[in-house]
């Protein structure tokens, strides 16, 4: 699904270049369901920005879903978003003066399908995730978690074959994020790639692959193979182990 | 997709209504003002009779002043009115389609009721084909025929006003009105007739209202007429009587033909310059050959019927619209850039830069319609402030093209106003605000 090579990232200012992601090379396949740990700064949201097509990246090639995206232009990038990609943000970022239905309309609308077929796949999806009675709620009356569950719909709705979703659970308390992630592995088992971005390690166990970054960098392990400080680097007084060259 | 981005540029409106006045409501000054300056400018410069303007013909022959042209400035212009001998020798051609030489004069009205008092009108005195050259409107009978011209027969025409005011507005086509001590019957009763331009005669005010009385101009020589308009001459003629008036080289009479095709007009041309040549051999007409007839248009044009305050209310009026324009560009862009992490959501569900202009331009265009549709309401007031500037000698008052071209400059605000922040927020990268929002 995501085949990155040689990723390079670089964010200048007039003084400063950083480089948020530097010979960075991954590969999901489709249907894996990958957690994406690190400590801040790492490049997380940066490497999901760029696997979204909302950052433009400076070096090397990516290929998503067998389709060069290195050098598309932003009519095409936005098809493919719209078309493949779904995302759901931390803080749900629901469009607040449109109702629940409008909301999960919002990307059917820009992929021009009839009235009758995006109702159809509006209800399915509040179906998924159990807000059909909520419909014509607006989300300043919904809790976190049903907001969440809104955005997760939203991403849903159009059935992409990916779900990218930056730190999904952490504005909600943990039930309600054991849910969102409930969710989350009913969407992959429907054979949908999902990439989360999480702190938190717990719900990152559910996922059967965990990468870490660092610096720009990856240290992709298997779930048994995880080592110890880079699970959660400030708790262990340190990101520096060796792992991320 | 036109509609939903209308619905959500209502929902974006909504948001915050007090923005959202003050942007209607910049929109909607521009748009009363400016509509109320063009309107007043299209009413004084428009067409006054545009069925036909371009086959009617003012009739200008140069019997002027051999050492001394019409007018310094344009010394191709020949006078802009005709001697009474010239016009007596044109009106001779059966070329045109209709003709009439016509002039104002002044009379005693002497309404028939005892209570009433005797007042001065105004009288066009003109030949019976001025009613159809000019398509006046009749409510009752109709002008008088061309053989009562030549009488000339004692009929009248009177306007709908003096209708009211003596007769009580009935049918009174064979009654009798008295003129200067004389009897005339009553043939036709105009309808409501208020050309913008009072474009027959520009010679005193050429925006005043047209005459209340109309006899046949061959009334002129028995009744001793004078024009009460104006009259110029260059050369001092024998004489006090009436008759050496006549025959003098004073200008003082207009005359207008109606002339249907090109063939018409040349030979019309050929006419003019045969009796010209005519004239020269008698002694007149002693500078080069300068015969024009002018059609309406270009007649008010010669001489410059549009007032300089309606050209300055014109560029006033575009001005403030442009500036109210750019204005709302600043709150607009404000506005925009306020909502980019929701146009940083939108682009990461699938809008592209293009959708997300375009939907923030609808936006712009939606402000720009009901700051229209409000700006024609207030356009409406300010007219009535401008006619009573004008000591109500016009009636400015909107009609359907000045509204389509309110709704247009309206739009045309909407845009210029939105391009500009409607660029800006489709260029933001939506990576930026995702996390923020």
């Amino acid at each position: 699904m995501i085949n990155m090579q040689n990723i390079q990232k670089i964010y200048r200012t007039e003084h400063v270049e950083t480089h948020a992601l530097s010979g960075f090379n991954l590969n999901i396949g489709s249907g894996e369901f990958v957690s994406l740990m690190g400590p801040s700064g790492s490049g997380k949201t940066t490497l999901l920005n760029v696997a979204g097509l909302l950052d433009a990246f400076d070096g090397g090639s990516y290929i998503l879903d067998g389709e060069d995206v290195s050098r598309l232009n932003d009519r095409q990038m936005s098809r493919i978003r719209n078309e493949k990609i779904g995302f759901i943000f931390q803080s749900f970022n629901l469009i607040p003066d449109l109702n629940v239905f409008d909301n999960v309309d919002v990307p059917l609308r820009y992929r021009g399908l009839a009235a009758g077929a995006r109702r159809e796949r509006i209800e399915e999806a509040l179906e998924i995730v159990g807000l059909t009675s909520r419909i014509s709620h607006y989300p300043a009356q919904l809790s976190g978690g049903q907001q969440q569950r809104v955005a997760v719909a939203r991403a849903v709705v159009g059935t992409p074959k990916l779900i990218l979703a930056d730190e999904p659970t952490g504005n909600l308390d943990s039930a309600m994020a054991n849910e969102i992630m409930d969710l989350l592995e009913k969407i992959n088992d429907l054979g949908t790639t999902v990439v989360i971005v999480t702190h938190d390690p717990e719900l990152a166990t559910r996922s059967p692959r965990q990468i870490y970054l660092l610096d720009g960098r990856l240290v992709d392990l298997e779930k048994d193979e995880r080592p110890a400080p880079l699970y959660n680097p400030v708790e262990n007084g340190t990101a520096d182990n060796g792992m991320s060259a | 997709m036109l509609a939903y981005q209308i619905r959500i540029a209502f929902k974006s409106l909504r948001r915050n209504p007090l923005q959202s006045g003050l942007l209607i409501a910049g929109v909607a000054l521009g748009i009363a003002i400016s509509t109320s300056f063009v309107t007043t400018y299209y009413m004084l410069s428009g067409d006054p009779i545009p069925e036909k303007s371009d086959r009617l013909f003012h009739v200008a022959v140069d019997s002027w002043d051999p050492d001394n042209g019409w007018d310094s400035d344009h010394p191709e212009y020949a006078p802009n009115q005709l001697t009474y001998t010239d016009v007596r020798g044109l009106m001779q051609s059966d070329l045109p389609t209709y003709q009439s030489a016509a002039f104002k004069a002044a009379m005693t009205v002497q309404p028939e009721a005892e209570n009433e008092k005797p007042y001065r009108e105004i009288v066009r005195m003109a030949f019976s084909d001025f009613f159809p050259m000019f398509n006046v409107p009749f409510q009752y009978g109709t002008g008088w025929s061309r053989s009562a011209d030549e009488g000339p027969d004692p009929v009248v025409v009177i306007d709908a006003e003096t209708n009211r005011k003596l007769f009580g507005g009935e049918d009174s086509v064979g009654r009798t009105l008295r003129l200067d001590n004389r009897d005339y019957t009553v043939v036709g009763v105009l309808d409501e007739w208020r050309p913008t331009i009072h474009f027959y005669d520009v010679n005193n005010n050429p925006f005043e209202e047209p005459e209340a009385i109309y006899l046949p101009f061959n009334f002129v020589e028995p009744l001793e007429l004078q024009s009460s308009g104006n009259d110029s001459g260059w050369k001092f003629y024998a004489g006090n009587e009436f008759q050496d008036f006549l025959q003098s080289e004073s200008v003082w009479l207009q005359l207008w033909v109606q002339l249907d095709d090109r063939r018409q007009q040349e030979e019309y041309k050929s006419f003019l310059d045969a009796y010209v040549m005519e004239q020269k051999k008698a002694g007149r007409f002693q500078r080069p050959l300068n015969n024009r007839i002018y059609p309406v248009m270009e007649w008010l044009e010669r001489e410059e019927v549009t007032p300089d305050q309606a050209k300055v209310m014109l560029i006033i009026g575009a001005l403030f619209l442009i500036v109210c324009s750019v204005n709302l560009i600043g709150i607009l862009l404000g506005k925009f850039l306020a909502r980019a992490p929701e146009v940083g959501v939108r682009r990461a569900l699938g809008a592209s830069r293009t959708s997300v202009f375009m939907q923030h331009l609808v936006e712009c265009e939606l402000i720009g319609a009901l700051g229209g549709a409000l700006g024609l309401g207030l356009s409406v007031l300010v007219l009535r402030v401008i006619n009573r500037w004008f000591d109500n000698q016009f009636q400015f008052q909107l009609d359907l093209t000045m509204v389509l071209a309110a709704t247009l400059l309206a739009l045309a605000a909407g845009f210029i106003a939105g391009v500009y922040p409607s660029w800006r927020i489709c260029r933001v990268a939506p990576a930026t605000y995702l996390k923020i929002q």
